[in-house]
């Protein structure tokens, strides 16, 4: 078992410098992340709810406040840290085999063990025989589970999910959001997932944390007390959703 | 054509004017169409000479060009006289090539070297190869160094300006997830920034191995007593229009021969880009 997982963030603070003054994309964020917990960041564009992922994948510093990982600062990427991003981002001219293999790259395993593992993270996400494709023969699903794969064969203790199914197709999208269901239950591993989409944020998370922007902030923290597996006809499911969207609505009425 | 008018009467514009030449061409295909004009031009050359247009002295028959093509094959001049010419394109062109290659690659991966190097480069490759010929003579005569110079700068301009550029227009993705997983430099360039800048590198290597070939005629056209281009020159001199035909003839098919070669090489190393489905 991974054993350890736990994210820390407090006052969490970033700006970009523009031409003239700056850009507050984040202000004040804390929160804590349970190990093996299920967190779904929501919130309109702009809200800075990418920018808080790729402080907490280390592609981004932030300009003030912590993020803690089991109590150690997070600095830069590291293997620990798994990512999945909207666009797949696999390297085109690399067989599905090779494009997870290079996620290994600095693992400490030898060569039979990384393919391996590899097959392994292949297999957990269904695409065993697809080793040997090209990404151009896969469908976006396709692509996607193997970004899934690869964001995983590191056995980080946090993985990092970045609206990875805003660019599918809405019965792909079912599917993958069960699939990612069953592989965090299996794995356990502490997951994020940030989304526009207020369905998939119920449906998966332990917790929603609803931001609004100018600067990003979150706005206030939905707890989802349902068992999982969940199923997705599940009335309070429905009653949190609309309750949660109404943040939105209402927001808008205002603006 | 009047059939066909009979039969379309109401077609007020004929967009088909010769239907029969149309379905010839796209019988014979591409690779046909693409002969048509090369034949037109021997059709009006050999009336030009039949008719005395131009005295045969200055323009021969094609039959007399084709006649002394086969001679020189056939005593292995031309061939030799071809294999120095190739020979000098294919060291000039590995020495510049290598150079750009490095060149390229230094500046699109570290800005500050790209801020030390491009504007003096750029700067340079301003002054044309024939204007770099002259200073070149002095410095190291009109011997084979003075082609492989002369050749590899033609081939360097080109192959740092497209690996440089094809390097600073990889997507930010590609590099983003090199980082995620902490990839070290040789393998960043081994498995994302060479294969990424690949399709730009090759437009670099076809543009500047095309660039080599005309740099090598004209260098051998200037200073040689060897290559296809000092057969032009020996032509000229000697009143022989037919062997500085031939020259130019076989300067143009080895270019084109050249060129398309590399595109198939280039089609193989993108096998990635082909779809199943």
């Amino acid at each position: 078992m991974r054993g350890t997982g736990f994210l820390s963030l407090h006052g969490v603070d970033k700006r970009f410098p523009l031409k003239e003054g700056e850009l507050h994309v984040l202000g004040d964020i804390s929160l804590d992340i349970r190990q093996g917990e299920f967190v779904s960041i929501v919130g309109g564009s702009g809200c800075g709810k990418s920018t808080l992922l790729r402080l907490l994948v280390g592609l981004e510093e932030a300009s003030g406040g912590s993020l803690r990982l089991d109590g150690v600062p997070i600095r830069g990427t590291d293997p620990a840290r798994g990512i999945v991003f909207q666009d797949h981002r696999l390297y085109p001219w690399l067989t599905v085999e090779d494009n997870v293999l290079l996620a290994l790259a600095n693992s400490p395993l030898d060569k039979a063990e990384r393919l391996a593992r590899v097959h392994a993270h292949l297999e957990l996400v269904g695409l065993k025989h697809f080793a040997r494709a090209w990404p151009a023969q896969l469908s976006g699903g396709m692509s996607q589970r193997v970004a899934i794969a690869r964001g995983l064969v590191n056995r980080p203790k946090v993985l990092l999910l970045d609206e990875p199914f805003g660019a599918l197709d809405a019965l792909t999208r079912a599917q993958l959001q069960d699939e990612l269901a069953r592989i965090w239950q299996t794995e356990g591993i502490t997951t994020v997932l940030v989304t526009h989409d207020v369905d998939e944020a119920v449906l998966l998370g332990d917790r929603v944390v609803v931001m609004e922007p100018r600067p990003g902030r979150i706005r206030r923290i939905v707890p989802v007390d349902l068992p999982h597996p969940r199923h997705r006809e599940h009335p309070r499911l429905a009653e949190l959703r609309s309750d949660i969207l109404q943040d939105f609505t209402r927001r808008q009425a205002i603006a | 054509m009047s059939t066909i008018q009979a039969s379309h009467p109401f077609q007020a514009f004929p967009t088909r004017p010769w239907p029969g030449l149309a379905r010839a061409l796209r019988r014979v295909g591409a690779g046909g169409a693409a002969l048509l004009l090369p034949a037109l031009l021997l059709v009006v050359w050999q009336i030009a000479v039949e008719r005395h247009w131009v005295s045969a002295q200055i323009l021969p028959p094609p039959s007399r060009v084709l006649e002394t093509f086969g001679e020189l094959w056939a005593s292995g001049d031309l061939w030799f006289q071809l294999s120095i010419s190739l020979q000098r394109v294919l060291i000039g062109s590995l020495i510049g090539g290598a150079l750009g290659l490095l060149l390229g690659l230094a500046m699109g991966l570290s800005r500050q070297v790209e801020a030390y190097l491009l504007p003096l480069f750029q700067a340079l490759s301003q002054v044309p190869v024939l204007g770099w010929i002259p200073l070149l003579m002095m410095l190291v005569g009109i011997d084979e160094a003075l082609k492989y110079l002369v050749i590899a700068k033609a081939v360097l301009v080109p192959l740092t300006l497209n690996t440089f550029s094809g390097i600073r227009s990889i997507p930010p993705s590609y590099l983003e997830v090199a980082r995620v997983y902490r990839l070290g430099l040789l393998l960043r360039l081994r498995r994302v920034i060479l294969p990424a800048a690949l399709p730009s590198i090759f437009t670099g290597v076809r543009f500047a191995l095309t660039k080599g070939w005309i740099a090598l005629v004209t260098v051998e056209l200037l200073a040689s007593s060897e290559g296809i281009g000092y057969l032009m020159v020996d032509g000229r001199q000697m009143f022989q229009l037919d062997l500085v035909i031939v020259a130019m003839l076989v300067i143009g098919l080895v270019g084109l021969v050249l060129d398309q070669g590399l595109a198939l090489v280039e089609t193989r190393l993108q096998r990635w880009q082909r779809q199943a489905f």
